[in-house]
């Protein structure tokens, strides 16, 4: 509509113009005529070969001009008819007087000049003021038309303004029913999902896509909850071997430990020097072993969600104190000063003290281990409801690469001091997971060749153990 | 009169363990393979300490521990549960089936040995302060 509109005044625009041209013409015929009678009267004032060259010139163009108007103006037949005619008698008297003329004949010509030229120009321009006025009241008609046109154009163009804002409005409502609502219910079912809800069927009646796409989400959803299950079953089993495993390693390695103790105390003759030794070694590699019994399996129950934190009231004082009786005879083996340092008046806290202790004897004891030369501190603060316990050492350092791995199962700073100390690789860890069971958070600080600060902080009363993530 | 301990476990060689961490002690072992035969050692001849080993054939420690201490004239035996079960909790299922003291597996002879000592030292404290305080009853019926 809006187009039509467009192109019909584009047309009044044209037609405009058109009548402009006619109205041109239309004057220039009128204006020949009268130079035609102008230049007839100056012959027979001065005739000569020049005036009478410009006279027949100016009724050539005469009759070029009255071509163009009958080109410009088709639709006016029957006065251009009338026009013609009488332009034509026009010429014909005019060549008359012109003859007369050259034939000498002045007079007779100036006789025949004022005779009938003059009433035929002044018929001439009768016509042409006619075709002038009917094409004037063509272009107010058109100029009117236009407005006309201009006017409905404006409607036109707002009514399809808010046409396209109601079709906005009723579209997006549809869309909204058919696209936005079944993209928001799979979405929804899919977060669900993300949330370990496998029980929540997807409902999106669409015949469409979404519909295919919710089916194909409720299928995998199925498949993910079998999965799930079997993995929750996989793990119940996991723990569940992890606890008989360590069980039933338990019972030989009794007997190893036991034999090897009763052979160094005499129990089946005195023992040699060198016997001794390698009981020693037996009992330590024993020791070992039985460590990593215990880390595999402290492990898997934090990864079973099976350790559960046993809270009570706790003094840091007395933490740093069985860590201290449990080590000091270690650090005096490698002659390292053993320090602790905690305020008399250190407030007590609320957590679980036998793993809170495990935590501090793993990081003095790997302290020890790795220290050759200096000394083993741990120093404890509690600021602002939180406790700040570091363990710093004068030992070889870690280097920022391993820094990030060292929490990690099973991984050690890999030189060969670390294997040569041995270890199980899981201390770390475990201390990791326990101090976050807390809710704190547990970092290094390090500089290879400097020593290290293993620290860790936790709230000074925990109520509930934090999940793992 | 020499001090009678009876070893219930199952595993031959932590028995031989115990035999030969006892041997110098002079104390006079009885040893069982599972709990029912231990109620019947004890039936036979009243101990002075049992070593109860936890996961037993026939009938676990902690059922053989909690018919003993049913017993009045055999509650006052003292058990040491001697266990290789590492789940946390356990200690506390020990003491609650009666068990006066718990030992996880591996133990060191040297430190079980001691607390035997220990508990057969109290015991005998015990029996004498009886003794005494019998004694004194007599002599205020006497007098």
């Amino acid at each position: 509509m809006g187009l039509l509109s467009l192109h019909e005044a584009n047309q009044q625009a044209n037609q405009l113009v058109a009548l402009q041209h006619k109205i041109e013409a239309y004057r220039q015929v009128q204006h020949d005529t009268l130079r035609q009678l102008y230049g007839v009267s100056t012959v027979l004032a001065f005739p000569n070969a020049t005036t009478l060259a410009s006279v027949l010139r100016q009724m050539n163009q005469f009759g070029y001009d009255l071509d163009r108007i009958s080109f410009v103006a088709k639709d006016e037949a029957a006065l251009l008819d009338q026009v013609r005619e009488e332009c034509a008698r026009f010429i014909a008297v005019v060549s008359h007087v012109i003859d007369l003329i050259r034939n000498g004949q002045a007079a007779e010509a100036k006789q025949s000049e004022l005779a009938e030229p003059g009433p035929l120009a002044d018929k001439l321009e009768r016509l042409t003021n006619q075709l002038v006025n009917r094409a004037e009241a063509d272009m107010v008609a058109g100029i009117d038309a236009s407005q006309q046109t201009y006017a409905k154009s404006q409607a036109l163009v707002a009514a399809g303004a808010l046409a396209s804002f109601v079709l906005t409005l009723v579209l997006g409502h549809t869309i909204s029913r058919a696209v936005i609502d079944p993209v928001r219910i799979i979405h929804d079912g899919l977060s669900r999902i993300a949330a370990g809800d496998f029980s929540h069927r997807i409902e999106v009646p669409n015949p469409d896509e979404l519909g295919a796409l919710a089916a194909h989400v409720n299928s995998t959803r199925e498949e993910l909850q079998q999965l799930y299950g079997s993995l929750e079953e996989a793990s119940r089993h996991k723990s569940q071997f992890l606890a008989n495993m360590s069980h039933e390693l338990r019972t030989p390695l009794n007997a190893i430990l036991g034999y090897a103790e009763l052979m160094a105390d005499g129990a089946y003759g005195e023992p040699s020097e060198k016997m001794l030794g390698i009981l020693k070694r037996l009992e330590a590699n024993g020791k070992h072993l039985l460590g990593l019994i215990n880390d595999a399996l402290d492990l898997s129950k934090i990864e079973a969600g099976q350790l559960v934190l046993e809270l009570s009231d706790y003094s840091i004082r007395d933490i740093t104190q069985t860590v201290r009786n449990a080590l000091e005879p270690l650090a005096a083996d490698k002659k390292l000063a053993f320090k602790v340092e905690v305020d008399p008046e250190f407030p007590s806290g609320r957590g679980d003290e036998r793993r809170l202790t495990q935590v501090l004897i793993n990081l003095a004891g790997n302290a020890i281990k790795f220290t050759d030369a200096g000394e083993v501190a741990i120093k404890a603060e509690a600021n602002n409801g939180s406790f700040h316990v570091l363990v710093r050492d004068t030992g070889p350092g870690v280097s920022a690469a391993d820094q990030a791995k060292l929490f990690q199962e099973f991984q050690q700073a890999d030189n060969a001091i670390t294997r040569k100390k041995g270890g199980t690789g899981l201390g770390l860890a475990i201390s990791k997971r326990i101090i976050e069971m807390h809710g704190g958070r547990i970092w290094v600080d390090s500089i290879v060749g400097q020593g290290s600060t293993f620290s860790f902080t936790l709230p000074i009363t925990v109520e509930r153990q934090v999940e793992a993530a | 009169m020499s001090k009678r301990i009876l070893v219930v476990e199952d595993h031959a060689d932590n028995r031989q363990i115990i035999r030969d961490m006892l041997a110098p002690t002079g104390y006079e072992i009885t040893e069982v393979e599972n709990g029912e035969e231990a109620l019947a050692a004890i039936a036979n001849q009243r101990p002075d300490l049992i070593l109860m080993d936890i996961q037993l054939p026939v009938m676990d420690g902690y059922e053989t521990a909690r018919r003993i201490k049913a017993d009045p004239a055999l509650r006052s035996i003292p058990i040491i549960a001697v266990t290789s079960y590492a789940l946390s909790g356990e200690e506390k299922k020990a003491r609650a089936a009666g068990c006066d003291e718990y030992v996880p597996k591996p133990f060191s002879p040297r430190q079980l040995l001691a607390k035997i000592r220990n508990f057969l030292q109290r015991s005998q404290l015990l029996q004498c302060m009886r003794l005494l305080l019998a004694q004194s009853r007599h002599f205020e019926t006497e007098f």
